[in-house]
């Protein structure tokens, strides 16, 4: 090449010419992009010297090789097809382009292949006139030699990568993998060998026979050394050369027919293919681990929604192997669902191109060797397209052209190659053939094939994507949650609980009260969101209560949300803390209400766990069984027993019931025996029998009250409905009839309360009968700066519950009158024959004051502990 | 600075995009450009003008058209009216760059420079056809497209 040419001359208007500068023009753009990565990444606090700039170098060499080969092939090739080369050289700039992004040293080798690689494509250039007619005529001589090849890597086979499977032969520091050449030495063996059985006038036998067998001992070869993802491309290019050449439609059925059996034999015989078809059909099972690559694969892919994060600013090193068989996902990571129809399309323009060629041939063997190279790069860009998005189970084979891979490129430079030499040595008027039907029949499927992966890649982007984000073991909320601030959590007096401090790329969640852990949660890198951290975490985050356009910015510029918002929660940080000391040692739940607003002011779990010391306590805790990670306020239910006893009373009171005083103030329920709490002083006394928590009062109340009656009651005091505060809780559904009415009014048939329903439920008693919301969110941020506090949208509506009269005079008849408060001792057995203690108390109902009520919880039996708890917590202010 | 480089890399991204659609759009337009080109240049292969001397009487006839039957029947390009000529009796055709003959299985046969017709046969300049009892000779005309 002579340099002194003016650089003009190395530009000129045609048409390939013309595509190579818009590759160029992508390409320059993507290294551009990449290069400032880093600045965007970090919000400009990446100092100059931490710009990415490796990759100019491979841009670089590809822009050198492409036109020369470019130059090389219009002056040598003036026939060809103008649209190939330009096509290999955006999937393989794009390609590389991608290497450097996920590992500057892939890219560097990668860099380094397309050279030799394009060394190899001019070469085959100087031999043009003979190169074909060789290949034809020692057919079966390269074929056994790429036999001999493979069958080199059983003695001497390497992987540059894992232990298993040893594919490769390693020189040095260059692996290359002789299965890939194999691969075009078929196709050349096949197309060469069909060409000379032309016109088919000697039957089927001598067609296939020869074929068949060689085709065979290709796939045994591949078979023995588990490289199954090149065998079923061996498997297609076999079926589909032989469909195109006989123009039967029965060839195609028969050999889908055989494939399908192929598979179920390799799922019930064959381990791998078993595993891979389970981990395809359901890739959730085990995410961590068998499913891992799949799963993070579908992640990145969701991730990259319809535009893409842009070259450089995703995380799509998250999958193994994303230089290789995953490229696919990183490219649409970065470029979104635009790019992926893109990509898509240029690799089915180029197997239509290789058609088009086919049916302008010069004869059956350039028409063959056309077909089969087309099936060879379709076959593999869609295994592992559709592998990579779930369409197909997974094949480890690589994506022509874009994948890592010395081999891999080499073998698709050489059938860039072959297409290129075909295509110039074309007929102008191609003759008639018997194999044009076909041919486009062949030319559909593929269409349809591709158009199928980008419809699957747009449900996983557009449909699927939201939904999957959200995953704990989607890594980039975890990142995210580094470069933007997460919002604080603040109590009712604004005393912060936990906050965010650092600077971008390096925040971190502080815990301020660590003795409320359980209710508040954690905010963890790894382990997610737990509590009021995970119930509030879209506003936390910055996803909710958020302007759409300053969401839309943040998303668009940087993937990532808008800085979060502060809550301000009902809870008292000083009567919390209490709250949880008086638990220590115990286990059990407390929590205290605000009788008419349903404000949690006070709310704690034991045991419980230290947030700042998750990292090495998570360990211990995760294999607990004790619920130390749990809230047990909310999040688990235990049977009421008989702190039912005033709801009882006072419904039946006012429903105007006068059951018959109890013989046995005991009950028997499931062959036990449950006797009162204590001694009743006076038998004769509803309320004494109550306050006594004696079971068999309780059940006579029920069986006054009868089933439909109880259950009314139930549901109207809330026990059937989940509080509305942001916690993954569920309640008991409500069952059609209570048919034992008498066992249900005992508390210990099956239905069973968080100790948060109990305090509603409780909190009647202080407020004229009516139930209250519950209310832990008072505020959020307001995003204009103002300083007062957004009020969150929730319905605070009381119900009635209780007839007013009767649940004061309830109360006053449970009251403890030197403290101004009603409260009743209970205890509940599970079935498995546990107790718990219940506490319940409360202010006496005073109209235009703030009550509270509260209610404590026990796991084992200890009734005045609970009872002392409950007092000290009405007592203080 | 903080958002001028988030800006600008959305830029280069839009420019990533639209170079992608660009080549695209430019190959898909090719492959429409080819296919019309194809269209035009089958619609432009017009057959050479054709002429029929028949030789009682001398009378010429000039055909156009790709594809003339001869017969009896109505419906024929070149309507025979001698009981010899079956009603559907053969076919001249222009295809593959040349004039081909073809016999519709006649009663009593097609003759091509005195040899009775099995196969199609292409035809060159002053060959002599019998159609049943009447004979007449091919002329082509050169006449090039560009001239009409």
């Amino acid at each position: 090449m002579n340099i002194s040419r003016p650089i003009r001359r190395l530009l000129p208007s045609s048409l390939s010419a013309s595509l190579l500068r818009l590759a160029a023009l992508f390409l320059s753009a993507y290294a551009l992009g990449l290069s400032l990565s880093p600045l965007v990444r970090e919000r400009g606090l990446v100092d100059l010297a931490g710009l990415r700039l490796g990759h100019w170098l491979g841009l670089g060499v590809w822009l050198g090789a492409f036109l020369l080969l470019d130059r090389q092939t219009r002056r040598l090739l003036p026939n060809r097809d103008p649209l190939l080369l330009p096509l290999a050289a955006l999937l393989s700039g794009w390609g590389l382009m991608t290497v450097w992004r996920l590992t500057p040293y892939f890219g560097l080798r990668q860099t380094v292949w397309i050279a030799v690689c394009s060394g190899v494509f001019l070469l085959g250039l100087h031999y043009r006139k003979q190169l074909l007619a060789y290949l034809r005529r020692y057919k079966y001589v390269w074929l056994l030699g790429g036999f001999l090849l493979t069958a080199l890597t059983f003695f001497f086979g390497t992987n540059p990568s894992a232990p298993e499977p040893r594919l490769w032969l390693g020189f040095g520091p260059v692996y290359f993998q002789p299965s890939e050449i194999l691969k075009l030495l078929l196709i050349i063996y096949l197309a060469a060998y069909l060409a000379d059985q032309q016109p088919l006038t000697r039957g089927w036998l001598p067609l296939l026979a020869p074929t068949a067998l060689m085709t065979g001992l290709a796939l045994l070869l591949l078979f023995v050394q588990r490289d199954l993802g090149t065998a079923w491309i061996f498997i297609f290019i076999y079926m589909l050369l032989i469909y195109t050449v006989a123009g039967k439609r029965r060839v195609l059925l028969a050999s889908l027919f055989l494939l399908v059996i192929a598979l179920v034999a390799g799922y019930e015989l064959i381990s791998l293919v078993h595993q891979r078809v389970d981990i395809w059909l359901n890739p959730w099972a085990d995410p961590s681990n068998t499913g891992y690559q799949i799963v993070q694969g579908l992640l990145a892919v969701a991730s990259g929604g319809l535009f893409g994060r842009g070259p450089g600013m995703g995380s799509p090193g998250v999958v193994p192997v994303s230089h290789s068989d995953f490229i696919y996902t990183s490219m649409v990571e970065e470029t979104g669902l635009v790019g992926a129809l893109a990509l898509l399309g240029l690799v089915a323009f180029l197997c239509l191109r290789a058609l088009r060629i086919s049916l302008h041939a010069r004869d059956a063997y350039q028409r063959y060797l056309a077909i089969g190279l087309a099936a060879y790069l379709a076959c593999q860009s869609l295994l592992i397209i559709g592998g990579n998005i779930r369409m197909l189970p997974l094949t480890g084979v690589t994506l022509p052209f874009v994948s890592y891979g010395g081999s891999s490129l080499l073998a698709s430079f050489i059938a860039l190659l072959l297409l290129c030499l075909v295509s110039d040595d074309g007929a102008r008027r191609a003759a008639p053939t018997r194999q044009a039907q076909s041919t486009l029949v062949l030319g559909n499927l593929i269409l349809a094939c591709f158009g199928l992966a980008a419809i699957v890649t747009a449900w996983w982007t557009l449909a699927r994507g939201p939904d999957l984000l959200t995953r704990v073991d989607n890594v980039r909320r975890a990142r995210s949650d580094r470069f933007v601030p997460r919002g604080a959590l603040l109590d009712r007096n604004e005393v912060v609980l936990n906050q965010t401090q650092g600077a971008p790329g390096s925040y971190q969640r502080e815990y301020l009260v660590p003795a409320l852990g359980n209710v508040l949660g954690y905010s963890h890198s790894n382990l997610g969101q737990s509590g009021l951290e995970d119930g509030l975490d879209p506003i936390l985050r910055g996803e909710h209560y958020q302007p759409a356009l300053s969401l839309w910015i943040n998303h668009v510029l940087y993937g990532q949300p808008s800085p979060g918002l502060d809550v301000r929660l009902s809870l008292d940080a000083v009567l919390s803390q209490q709250a949880a000391s008086l638990l220590a040692g115990q286990s059990g739940a407390v929590v205290l209400l605000d009788a008419a607003s349903g404000e949690i002011i006070a709310m704690a779990s034991a045991p419980a766990y230290d947030p700042r010391t998750l990292d090495q306590d998570w360990p211990k805790l995760s294999t607990m069984q004790d619920g130390s990670l749990a809230n047990k306020a909310v999040q688990v239910a235990y049977p009421p027993g008989n702190a039912l006893g005033p709801f009882l009373l006072a419904a039946s009171r006012a429903a105007g019931a006068s059951p018959e005083l109890p013989d046995d103030l005991g009950f028997w329920l499931n062959e036990r025996y449950f006797g009162c709490n204590r001694q009743p002083q006076n038998v004769q006394s509803w309320p004494e029998l109550v306050a006594a928590g004696c079971p068999g009062a309780l059940a006579q109340l029920g069986l006054g009250m009868g089933g439909d009656a109880l259950l009314s009651l139930f549901s109207n005091l809330g026990f059937y409905s989940a509080p509305s505060i942001p916690f993954e809780i569920a309640a008991q559904n409500m069952p059609a009839s209570l048919s034992r009415a008498g066992a249900a009014a005992t508390g210990q048939d099956g239905l069973l309360l968080s100790p948060l329903q109990m305090a509603r439920a409780a909190c009647t008693l202080s407020n004229f009968g009516e139930l209250p919301a519950s209310r832990m969110v008072l505020g959020i941020e307001r995003v204009d700066g103002d300083e007062h506090w957004l009020q969150p949208e929730s319905e605070l509506a009381t119900l009635n519950a209780l007839p007013s009269a009767f649940a004061a005079s309830m109360a006053q008849q449970l009251g403890n009158n030197p403290l101004g408060i009603w409260e009743l001792g209970a205890r509940a057995f599970d079935a498995q024959g546990r107790g718990y203690t219940w506490h319940l108390a409360g202010d006496l109902a005073v109209q235009g004051q703030a009550n509270r009520c509260v209610v404590v919880l026990l796991e084992g039996m200890h009734p005045s502990l609970a009872q002392d708890m409950a007092r000290a917590l009405l007592a203080s202010d | 600075m903080e958002n001028l480089s988030a800006y600008v890399l959305l830029a280069l991204r839009l420019l990533m995009a639209a170079a992608l659609y660009s080549f695209l759009g430019w190959g898909f337009y090719t492959l429409w450009r080819d296919l019309r080109q194809q269209a035009k240049q089958t619609i432009e292969q017009r057959a050479p003008s054709l002429l029929a001397v028949l030789l009682e009487g001398e009378e010429a006839l000039r055909f156009t058209a790709p594809e003339i039957t001869i017969g009896r029947h109505p419906s024929c390009e070149w309507l025979l009216g001698d009981d010899t000529v079956s009603s559907q009796h053969a076919r001249l055709s222009f295809h593959h760059d040349q004039w081909w003959l073809e016999d519709l299985g006649s009663r009593n046969g097609t003759r091509l420079n005195g040899e009775p017709l099995s196969a199609p046969v292409v035809l060159a300049d002053q060959d002599q056809i019998f159609c049943g009892q009447v004979g007449f000779t091919i002329h082509f005309e050169n006449a090039p497209r560009e001239e009409e």
